[in-house]
């Protein structure tokens, strides 16, 4: 779902969901990474059957990252997929699935975003290759460094659809991947890999579902299968719950807001292009060592728990005395259901249901009004009741003209706040900037020869100072006067010439530019002035609004069946660019019949011409290219040169509606049946329809089985026997170009050596089929076992089991860290110390986070609060806080005027936690973790952790680089591995 | 030709007619759809049938143009405009294209 708000929303309303990643780093030693096994306990404590990679979120930020340097060229982005992969693979550790899917042709419904997104990403990155080189021509005129430009082309993200080379290649280096890690990875010795590449019709997330629906609609499916999704989009999160399976995690980046990006130009951080003034680098870290990473850039991952989700709706959804009875599994398919009138990629959002208004809550109430009188749920496995609807619809559109209102309203006191704000800042940066002490009350540089005598005259002085600040005001506003008539004399002399002429004075810059609406919802006669501005038709018409909610019905019968049953029609799409009101849903009980049931999806080239604009049209054959742009083509208005952009009340032109117009399927075809003959043997199999992959290693049990396949030559479908594939079912065919064992493959990417060793085996794979009219029942399966409840129960105080424990992690019984007072004595010693560096040192005042800061082991204080010390005895997260300055009071030395440069040798038992001591005093420590024994039982737990890594360190030499010391601090904030593995 | 006109040649090449109302849109307005429709009818004789659907691309840059705020090269629009010599787009809307948005906000 394209609603970024979404997330943002869910987990701020229900934050149990979120359970940060524990992610165990691979470490490095001699240069020679050593790589973490997989095949142990996952360190987060549960244990994953299958994980499922929805790929474009991988590939995206891994051909083009923004918070980092592009990859030189398609060999990086490839091993830079790889990395992300494997990463991944090392946080969810799945022990019987990775299925990674990439988008392969969409549904009709899905093209008109593609081509928006397509059209304008061709659009900004034209943008963006004038912009630089316009502020490089300046930079360097200024005399200013840039790096040298590179020689490589601007890569084109459109690449990254269905059908281009790249795609294709990238499945071919996924396929090494996958042979290369089922040969050498022991986490990866047991487990079914399934690929499906952009050849195989569908969007990746769906193939996934589809996968999902198809297993667990056969009588082998296992119906406690763990669940884990790869991917940023909200709608997996409805993806999700939409299985009504028990254990279903999503796994995603951390969102950070406001993550320094480098400049595109040179490529440090700190400002924007159109800023960047060429200056050298700085050094990162004393030796420049750290150049290339950002401090942190690396993003964690987080689990987003929809048992919990599940736990927190049921609480919501639960109604008493309704005149049917409560069944929770169909009240979580109604709440997807009204997720989807807030946003989704297929149909606009109603404009009275914006997120950021808190649109769900307001749904939800009035559905649980509305539910009492409509006598049933308004969903059934992805079926909708459109009578139903039609009541919510309509109590919505009773709220529509007071939303409109509130939103105008919410929106002034807004800016009205920024204004004031803006101008407090303004006012306060003059104050700042004003010398405030004068003549002998000027500060003095100490040990200079002219000592300040004493003060004479005191009076006198003070009222120069006044003097001179208000001489100074005096002037500052005589100043911007003149420059207000000067620059209002100018733009009144240049508007006839040309309105953009005068570049804005610094004074009104800040008041950002209004964007005009002329629909105006907050005034009356609203409806009129919106279908007048966005459809260009009377509200009198009543057709064509009937025609736009008939659509939009249709819509929404369409997305729910996508969720639930996998894609009705690949022809189907909305053809408006705007939604309707929720008040003009009348009637609309008879108005989805049904799709065609034979639609067949376009074919890869075929989608190509429909989402590309001509700009991108390197990427297809030279005679396709030449309809996208010559005059005489017969599909010419696909491809406009430039295209309005609605801003609909919002600010920027992203945010806005593209208004692209529709592609015409019948004359497409025609004009592509004229074109087809040019196609050359690769571009005709570029352009087929693929199959998906299914890969095991050697060792898997039904491995055997493919090989015998191979070996019989038997050209027809095989089933899959259930027991030798936990389960999994499908139909097997031989490939063509096959991965089997001891047959070397080849590296597809030059950096990377060929397999000589293969054990890994390929075969084509195809989901389960049923009939047409098969309806994949929303429900839980029989056998299924709910996930242990996570949320205080409402009525725990009441009843007298202690203090309410929150559970933080996956396990329930997790092995909670306690530290003693010489621990609590070691710590508060060395966050004293990062705390105290600048308010006690002479230096200047970052001195102390400079040697100790954020790259010292030593983690920042903050990270206290994220680690096992939260719940430390009482519940509070701040119950070691307190205790902190307790201990402090009597560990802490008096403040010293002159504080060592070096910082002091900890106490006994304190783990080498800065880097600097570790340098120094590396016997020291490592006699200390060995000779640990019963004297530091308190922290047992991870210091037996740390102490079975640094084991395993030790076996390859005792280099200890700055690194490790960074590492060391990593282990720090990890919680202990249980000793027993008993949580799953 | 006026909307009478219009009206007149509908009557008189009526199978005609029915044929290019096979051509309207689901999400075009009467009015867009009466526009366009005029545009075809005028320029009908000179894109017989292989041509038709290069007539209907023509139609659409013109209506996309003018309805939606789509830009074209300049050749192509020019074209197109004279194609449509003589249709009356009673109060057109006004669009900002995205160039025009991105160059408004970098001032």
């Amino acid at each position: 779902m394209g609603v970024p708000a979404f997330f943002r929303w869910l987990s701020r309303k229900y934050p149990s969901i979120v359970v940060h990643c524990l992610e165990e780093k691979s470490k490095e030693c001699n240069g020679v990474r050593i790589p973490v096994d997989t095949s142990k306990p996952n360190p987060n404590e549960v244990e994953f059957d299958n994980l499922y990679l929805d790929m474009n979120g991988i590939i995206h930020p891994c051909t083009h990252p923004e918070d980092k340097p592009a990859p030189k060229n398609e060999d990086e982005m490839m091993v830079s997929i790889f990395e992300y992969i494997d990463r991944l693979f090392n946080i969810v550790r799945p022990r019987r699935v990775l299925y990674m899917a990439i988008d392969g042709v969409a549904p009709r419904a899905k093209m008109n975003q593609q081509r928006s997104r397509r059209f304008r990403a061709s659009k900004e990155g034209m943008e963006l290759v004038e912009e630089k080189q316009r502020v490089r021509e300046e930079v360097i005129g200024r005399g200013g460094y840039l790096p040298p430009e590179g020689i490589k082309e601007r890569f084109d993200s459109n690449c990254i659809t269905p059908g281009t080379e790249f795609m294709d290649n990238l499945a071919k280096c996924l396929r090494y991947y996958v042979a290369d890690r089922l040969s050498n990875d022991p986490g990866w010795q047991n487990i079914t890999v399934f690929l499906s590449d952009a050849s195989v019709p569908g969007e990746g997330e769906h193939k996934i579902m589809d996968f999902i629906r198809r297993q667990r609609a056969q009588p082998h499916h296992d119906p406690n299968t763990h669940h884990c999704l790869c991917g940023a989009d909200a709608d997996l999160i409805m993806l999700g719950l939409a299985t009504h399976e028990p254990n279903f995690t999503i796994i995603r980046e951390e969102f950070k807001p406001n993550q320094p990006r480098p400049c595109a130009l040179c490529g440090q951080v700190g400002h924007e292009i159109k800023d960047c003034e060429g200056l050298p680098r700085e050094k990162k870290g004393e030796h420049d060592e750290f150049a290339g990473s950002l401090p942190g850039s690396e993003q964690d991952f987080i689990f987003i728990r929809l048992a919990v989700l599940r736990e927190y709706l049921e609480r919501e959804l639960t109604m008493a005395s309704l005149p049917f009875p409560f069944e929770f599994e169909r009240s979580v398919d109604d709440w997807v259901f009204m997720c989807f009138f807030v946003g989704n990629d297929f149909l606009p959002h109603l404009p009275s249901l914006e997120i950021r208004e808190g649109a769900i809550d307001r749904l939800v109430g009035i559905y649980k009004d509305v539910v009492h009188k409509t006598g049933g749920w308004v969903t059934d496995s992805g079926f909708v009741n459109l009578e139903r609807v039609e009541l919510i619809m309509q109590a919505v559109g009773v709220a529509e003209d007071n939303i409109f209102k509130k939103r105008k309203n919410d929106d002034d006191g807004f800016k009205r706040r920024m204004k004031e704000k803006k101008k407090r800042m303004k006012l306060e940066k003059q104050r700042q900037q004003e010398p405030s002490l004068l003549g002998q009350y000027a500060p003095q540089a100490l040990g200079g020869r002219d000592r300040p005598g004493a003060v004479h005259n005191p009076r006198h002085t003070a009222y120069d100072m006044r003097m001179q600040s208000m001489n100074q005001h005096n002037s500052d506003a005589a100043q911007s006067l003149k420059a207000m008539m000067k620059n209002g004399n100018k733009a009144g002399g240049s508007d006839g010439v040309d309105g953009r002429g005068v570049k804005r004075k610094a004074e009104d810059s800040d008041e950002e530019p209004e964007p005009e609406d002329n629909v105006r919802l907050w005034e009356d006669g609203w409806k009129q002035r919106y279908y007048k501005t966005k459809f260009d038709v009377d509200v009198s018409d009543e057709d064509f609004r009937k025609k736009v909610v008939k659509c939009y019905v249709e819509g929404l019968c369409w997305v729910l069946a996508y969720y639930y049953q996998g894609c009705a029609s690949w022809k189907w799409y909305f053809p408006f660019h705007y939604a309707p009101f929720a008040s003009d849903f009348k009637d609309v009980k008879e108005l989805c019949s049904g799709f065609d049931k034979d639609t067949k999806p376009f074919k890869p080239l075929e989608q190509l011409m429909s989402v590309f604009p001509a700009a991108s049209g390197n990427f297809l054959p030279e005679t396709w290219r030449a309809l996208m742009s010559d005059p005489e083509s017969s599909i010419i208005d696909f491809y406009p040169d430039d295209f309005a952009i609605d801003l609909n009340g919002k600010k920027y032109a992203w945010q806005g509606v593209a208004l692209l117009p529709f592609v015409d399927e019948r004359r497409l075809r025609a004009a592509l049946a004229e074109v087809y003959p040019n196609l050359s043997p690769e571009e005709n199999k570029r352009n087929s329809l693929g199959s998906d992959i299914m890969f095991v290693a050697k060792s898997h049990p039904v491995c055997d089985f493919i090989h015998e396949l191979y070996r019989a030559e038997s050209h027809e479908g095989t089933q899959i026997p259930a027991e030798l594939c936990h389960g999994i079912q499908g139909t097997l065919n031989l490939d063509e170009e096959p991965i089997l064992p001891d047959k070397p493959v080849e590296s597809p990417v030059p950096c990377l050596r060929d397999l000589a060793q293969n054990s890994a085996i390929g075969i084509k794979f195809l989901d389960p089929q049923f009939e047409v009219d098969f309806v994949f029942k929303a429900v839980l399966l029989p056998g299924a076992k709910l996930a242990v409840k996570v949320l205080k129960p409402g009525d725990w105080e009441r009843s007298s089991n202690g203090p309410w424990r929150p559970q933080l992690g996956f396990n329930h019984n997790r092995q909670q860290v306690h530290l003693d007072q010489s621990a609590f004595r070691s710590l508060g010693h060395h966050v004293n110390r990062n705390q105290g560096g600048g308010q006690y040192s002479q230096g200047p005042p970052s001195g102390g986070h400079h040697r100790s800061g954020q790259y010292s082991s030593a983690p920042p204080p903050s990270s206290y609060n994220q680690g096992n010390f939260r719940g430390h005895h009482r519940d509070q997260r701040q119950a070691f806080q307190p205790q902190h300055s307790r201990q402090q009071a009597f560990t802490q030395p008096p403040p010293s005027s002159n504080p060592p440069l070096f910082p002091r040798p900890p106490y006994a038992g304190g783990q080498g936690w800065d880097r600097a001591m570790q340098s120094q005093g590396q016997a020291f420590q490592h006699n200390m973790q060995r000779g640990q024994g019963g004297q530091h039982g308190g922290r047992g737990g991870y210091q037996q952790h740390d102490n079975r890594r640094d084991d395993r360190r030790d076996e390859h030499g005792q280099q200890q680089q700055p690194q490790q010391g960074y590492n060391t601090g990593r282990n720090y904030a990890l919680p202990p591995p249980a000793r027993k593995y008993t949580w799953s | 030709m006026a909307s009478v006109d219009v009206e007149d040649f509908i009557e008189q090449n009526r199978q005609l007619a029915d044929q290019v109302e096979t051509f309207r849109s689901i999400s075009e307005s009467e009015k867009h759809w009466k526009s366009r429709r005029e545009f075809i009818f005028r320029n009908i004789n000179d894109y017989e049938d292989p041509h038709l659907d290069h007539l209907l691309a023509l139609s659409m840059v013109w209506a996309n143009n003018v309805f939606l705020g789509c830009r074209y090269s300049p050749d192509l629009l020019d074209k197109v405009r004279g194609m449509a010599e003589g249709i009356v787009v009673e109060d057109a809307p006004v669009f900002k294209t995205r160039d025009e948005i991105m160059q408004q906000q970098r001032k």
